[in-house]
């Protein structure tokens, strides 16, 4: 336990220092800065039967800054180590792969925290401002944090495991970039037309972030969502320790 | 302190150590010496539980690499091949982080910390940034690293490679001070290395041990030294020939002449020293002598006489 907090100190001061994670901020703020402001724009125009919290993340805009951030924060987790030989002299240390694996895992969700917490800044401000409600009712509010945050520890576990297959930070952006759009759109499969058969059509709406997004900022939190989320990153966190082990095996 | 049995690592289709057994024990300071490719660097990261063996086992301090991995880890301290390290961390702040990691606590953390960059004259660089230093540096930052948590064995995997000959001459004094207080283990391609610091030399070459012996030991067990150089005031030819008459000669070559001072190689069959027989047919010859003294054999000559066979 100790050494995971050694490990998560160091992992969040190299973030910190590092200029990416400000450019990313940055870009990131501005873009939902500007989403933000052109919606309610839209809608003193034109009379919608949605929340201001509901069509910012209904947005397309919203999902295409936010796919992006996903390679960006994972890319170098292990690839960088590997590629530098790091990770040679991290795991003869006397320290359990687990606790690195967790220790990169969640220094990256607080990391994605403090990146998502302008977005909800701007909600508070707005309300503050206006005197007028950003979500119709409070549930909605915390229904599109806490979407927010299961759909970000899947995605960074997924870019964890991603970043430990290979000493190529851009070959472990890619994967992490289409596996995530993929498991995206995997939701929207049935808008594009694909004929299904009814049953598989409920399966696949298990798996879609997209009906989740829909039932969390209405307010209404599932169970089931969250379970799938959360035992997903577990299984790619899982996979993730076992590729870093794998070298150590004897057969 | 080490013990390999059997020991032998496969990679898809090749074998990079071929069955090697060998001891270590406390306070001995082994040079692990073989070309490039020998396989070296493979043994060490078994050692240090990095990798796993394809068969055969290794212990550290009666823990097995493999079952008690992480006991073997906290008596280790091993600095990898080309010093890997965190570009984007301080000196000071990398070594405490280190510290940490291997279970120090708080304040003496920080005194190891410390105790390491005064080890390794590390004080003056030890705001810097990893990233801006010379190889030299890097190179005893990963020395200190390895020693930051006192531990009983110290693996360093070719700890010189790519130094100036100055810096390879002060990490030597840094490694032969260090075989006070620890058990040592270094690889190294470079024969003078070892030769300098080691008590005990493991020549390995294509995954197999070759020799194992103090350096002493493996310069005497040499064929080739039995060659000597001469310099008489006599005509050549008349020199060689009297010396070809002796016992225990090859032969006799005549390498130069310059103002009536001729340069002879005299080489004896095996190993004999022949110097006290030159030297008395000179003296009855009545030759002039300026110089007579025998080739000494280095750990180089061992070497290649040992991987070529
Ligand atoms: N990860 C690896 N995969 C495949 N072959 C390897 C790997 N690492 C080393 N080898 C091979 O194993 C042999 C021994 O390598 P190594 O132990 O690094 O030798 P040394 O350190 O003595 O130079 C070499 O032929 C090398 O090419
Ligand atoms: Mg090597």
């Amino acid at each position: 336990m100790r050494q995971f907090f050694i490990l998560l100190r160091k992992e969040l001061r190299s973030f910190f220092l590092s200029p990416l994670a400000y450019v990313i901020i940055a870009l990131f703020t501005f873009l939902n800065g500007w989403l933000f402001s052109s919606i309610v724009t839209a809608m003193r125009m034109k009379v919608n039967q949605h929340s201001l919290v509901y069509n910012l993340f209904d947005s397309g805009w919203f999902w295409m800054g936010y796919f992006f951030l996903f390679p960006l924060l994972t890319m170098r987790l292990f690839a960088e180590e590997k590629k530098l030989g790091t990770l040679e002299t991290l795991l003869t240390a006397p320290v359990r792969t687990a606790q690195v694996v967790l220790a990169k895992f969640v220094a990256t969700t607080i990391l994605y925290i403090v990146i998502m917490l302008p977005i909800f800044a701007f909600f508070f401000l707005f309300e503050d401002i206006t005197g007028e409600s950003a979500a119709f009712q409070k549930g909605a509010f915390y229904g599109a944090a806490a979407i927010l945050l299961l759909v970000g520890i899947f995605n960074i576990a997924i870019g964890c495991f991603a970043s430990s297959l290979t000493s190529n930070q851009l070959i472990a952006a890619m994967i992490t970039f289409v596996v995530v759009v993929l498991h995206y759109f995997l939701g929207f499969i049935h808008y594009f037309g694909a004929k299904l058969p009814a049953e598989l059509l409920a399966k696949v709406t298990y798996f879609s972030t997209v009906e989740h997004r829909h039932l969390f900022t209405e307010g209404l939190i599932d169970s089931r969502p969250v379970i799938y989320y959360l035992s997903s990153a577990v299984v790619m966190l899982f996979l993730t320790h076992h590729v870093l082990e794998r070298r150590r095996w004897q057969s | 302190m080490i013990s390999v049995r059997n020991l032998t690592k496969r990679y898809a289709g090749h074998t990079a150590v071929d069955d090697i057994s060998f001891e270590v024990d406390r306070g001995e300071i082994v040079g692990f010496l073989g070309p490039n490719g020998a396989g070296k660097s493979t043994t060490m990261r078994i050692l240090t539980c990095y990798l796993s063996a394809t068969q055969g086992a290794a212990s550290v301090g009666g823990f097995d690499t493999f079952k008690d991995s992480i006991e073997v880890r906290k008596r280790i301290g091993y600095m990898p091949e080309n010093v890997p390290l965190y570009d984007d961390m301080r000196v000071k702040e990398y070594l405490h982080f280190r510290a940490q990691l291997k279970g120090l606590r708080g304040r003496s953390a920080r005194r190891a910390a410390g105790e390491a960059m005064d080890t390794c004259s590390l004080q003056d660089v030890r705001r810097k940034m990893i990233g801006t230093l010379s190889k030299g540096y890097r190179q005893r930052v990963g020395l200190a690293d390895a020693l930051v948590n006192k531990p009983e064995l110290l693996i360093l995997d070719e700890p010189t490679n790519g130094l100036d000959p100055n810096q390879i001459r002060q990490v030597r004094e840094l490694i032969k001070h260090l075989g006070e207080r620890h058990t040592i283990l270094i690889s190294t391609h470079i024969l003078s290395e070892v030769e300098m610091t080691a008590t005990r030399v493991i020549i390995i070459d294509k995954g197999r041990i070759k020799a194992s012996d103090t350096p002493q030991n493996l310069i005497r067990r040499l064929h080739s030294s039995g060659t000597v150089h001469m310099e008489v005031k006599a005509k050549p030819k008349q020199v060689i020939e009297k010396i070809e008459t002796l016992s225990d000669i090859k032969n006799a070559i005549h390498i130069g002449t310059s103002q009536g001072w001729s340069t002879i190689d005299v080489h004896a069959f095996s190993n004999v020293d022949i110097r006290e027989q030159l030297s008395s047919l000179a003296q009855e010859q009545n030759w002039p002598l300026r110089e007579l003294y025998r080739d000494t054999a280095s750990l180089e000559d061992a070497f290649v006489d040992i991987t070529r066979s």
